[in-house]
């Protein structure tokens, strides 16, 4: 019992870790302003890239590197649409979630001549429990620089009230774009742990909606990243409980279990009643 | 229209790059493509079941956009619809044209009370709706496998799914010899239907009311939250019974794999058609011929199929320039 505890604790901290990456850039993202429904295809763009390089280059921090980097560049992209081009974001990204979703299937008959999944590549190994470690180290600093430095306070003013921005010299959609290519770089960043650090392989669809329950959990973390990583923290129990349990007892319905975190995930968005107030700007072009 | 043309100019100058970087010409690229989607009558044919799947989530995820309301749940509902139509075929003993009509109803319930959990969370609860249909799509992905792998597994089926239809059950076929049924005849109806909806009554004067000035509509005494839970419950429904004619026209029983992503490349459809029935109409039989005619282009050409999705996303970042919506805001009561 005690060791089925115990599995079932570390599996949660795995689990939670990608996710707790991805809705940190949730927050950043929506306290200033932008929803970033593109997380999905982020972390997408971010897990095959990591592959792709630590393939290339058989060293896989450098592939790790390179996913924070293609997270970032997608981060960009949806930047420039929220801020230059005043689009939709919703619309925006989803259009990045399909173009990550088939660009990495795409990729990987190409680059492989092999539909569905990428071969076995260089995967961080052991080290891979840092970032663990790091994805709730961040939380905290991330709590701390939103709340308590002038870079988190004009982001957040970003989010509530940009034109107060403006009065004050600075220019909204420069913090805006900073805070969605950051975005998107740990949305990356959760994308490679997945490929690279959980497993070593990139296979289609292996996401599996983490990005969007990044953002039930930055909605039920109240757009704190504290809040946020807790959220992600029982999404992740559920995902664990899930693995856990289908090991353990043979007449649960393995299937039905899968949908556990995403049922979760809908309990929690529903949870939040009228007791959660979005950034005021959140999601309106400016 | 100016962007609806500068989509297809960008379709044509997207496949034809994805055609070089796989190392095909685009002449030869654009003529697999094309000769795979229309170059004959089966090739026409499947193009049209294609156009049908598409049209029906299409016009779905426009009557949900037009309030306002973004659903990416259409595949979920698709999915939970055919169940529904398979599950309840494989059992009934009715005459066939009743029976028909039965399953397709079940199936636009099923899509329908998938959609309209979701309705129901956001009018309820204030709940994201596009967080929801998305976590909705997994939930009946995995409900759906689990019960055709067990529960309601046919007792002769190899695989995961249901028995087949009593072949009374099947809708009747369209162009003989190929696989297309009158589900393409439903949809145009359902198009012209909504057409009308969406320009002449007061339901459609509504949903783009709430759609394009929420605060206005609310004070004009537009009941938002019933109006957001009808409009994801009809949007479900439409899919739901798009499903049931893919399994009562096509399939001819469930199994998971009915649908190949339609619901998301209905999302373009329904973009690029501009929310209007009649032109999305038009966008799912320019995706429908980019669906049948890229399994063409991938076994003759060697140019992946996944291109297509690469392209359809650009289509959605593209169109995403057009404000459809006043005010999102997350969270809270509406």
């Amino acid at each position: 019992m005690i060791e089925l505890i115990a599995t079932l604790a570390v599996l949660t901290l795995i689990k939670s870790t990608p996710i707790i990456y991805a809705a940190l850039g949730g927050v950043i993202s929506e306290r200033s302003g932008v929803i970033n429904i593109g997380l999905e295809g982020m972390m997408a763009a971010g897990a095959f890239t990591a592959v792709i390089v630590s393939f290339a280059t058989q060293t896989p921090v450098l592939g790790l590197l390179a996913g924070v980097a293609a997270g970032a560049c997608f981060g960009y992209l949806l930047a420039v649409a929220a801020t230059r081009f005043k689009v939709d974001q919703i619309v925006a990204g989803t259009g990045i979630n399909l173009i990550c979703a088939g660009g990495a299937a795409y990729g990987l008959v190409i680059l492989f001549n092999q539909p569905g999944a990428s071969p076995q590549v260089p995967s961080l190994g052991g080290a891979y429990w840092s970032l663990v470690i790091a994805a709730f180290v961040l939380a905290g600093a991330l709590q701390w620089l939103l709340f308590h430095t002038r870079w988190g306070l004009r982001t957040r003013a970003t989010g509530e009230n940009p034109s107060a921005v403006v009065s004050a010299g600075l220019d909204p959609l420069v913090l805006r774009t900073y805070a969605v290519v950051i975005s998107g770089a740990l949305a990356g960043l959760g994308g490679a742990f997945l490929s690279i650090g959980e497993l070593n392989l990139y296979s289609d669809g292996m996401t599996a909606g983490r990005g969007f329950i990044a953002l039930a959990a930055v909605i039920f973390g109240r757009w704190n990243p504290i809040g946020a990583t807790a959220a992600c923290v029982v999404f992740g129990f559920f995902e664990a409980l899930q693995f856990v349990l289908q090991g353990q007892i043979a007449w649960l319905p393995a299937n039905a279990m899968q949908a556990l975190p995403y049922i979760a995930a809908l309990i929690a968005l529903a949870g939040v009643t009228g007791r959660v107030r979005a950034p005021a700007a959140d999601g309106v072009p400016f | 229209m100016r962007r609806q043309l500068g989509a297809i100019a960008l379709i044509v100058v997207l496949m034809a790059l994805a055609m070089i970087i796989a190392g095909t010409s685009p002449i030869d690229g654009f003529t697999a493509l094309f000769v795979g989607a229309l170059g004959g009558r089966n090739e026409i044919g499947e193009t049209l079941v294609a156009t049908s799947a598409l049209l029906f989530p299409a016009l779905g995820i426009a009557l949900a956009f037009r309030a306002g309301l973004f659903n990416i749940g259409a595949e979920g509902q698709l999915v939970v619809g055919g169940l529904c139509a398979g599950a309840i075929g494989a059992a009934l003993g009715i005459p066939g044209p009743l029976g028909i009509v039965v399953l397709l109803i079940a199936g636009a319930i099923g899509g329908g009370v998938w959609g309209a959990i979701a309705g129901w969370m956001k009018a309820r609860f204030g709940a994201n709706e596009i967080i929801a249909t998305l976590m909705l799509n997994f939930v009946a992905a995995d409900f759906a496998l689990e019960l055709v792998s067990g529960p309601l597994k046919g007792p002769l089926a190899a695989g995961a799914e249901t028995a087949w239809l009593d072949p009374k059950y099947w809708l009747p076929t369209l162009l003989p010899g190929t696989r297309l049924s009158i589900a393409l005849l439903l949809a145009l109806v359902l198009a012209l239907v909504l057409q009308w909806a969406f320009t002449r009554t007061v339901f459609g004067y509504d949903l783009r009311a709430s759609g394009e000035a929420p605060e206005a509509a609310r004070r004009s005494g537009i009941n938002i939250g019933r109006l957001t839970w009808l409009a994801l419950t009809l949007s479900g429904a439409i899919a739901g019974l798009g499903g049931a004619t893919i399994v009562t026209g096509e399939l001819h029983r469930f199994n998971t794999q009915l649908s190949p992503g339609y619901g998301f490349t209905a999302i373009a459809v329904a973009l690029v058609g501009d929310l209007q029935p009649l032109w999305i109409c038009l966008a799912a039989f320019g995706f429908g011929i980019l669906e049948s005619g890229g399994l063409a282009m991938q076994a003759s050409a060697q140019v992946p199929k996944d291109a297509i999705h690469v392209i359809e996303g650009l289509i959605i970042f593209v169109l995403a320039a057009r404000r459809y919506v006043a005010t999102r805001i997350e969270g809270g009561a509406p």
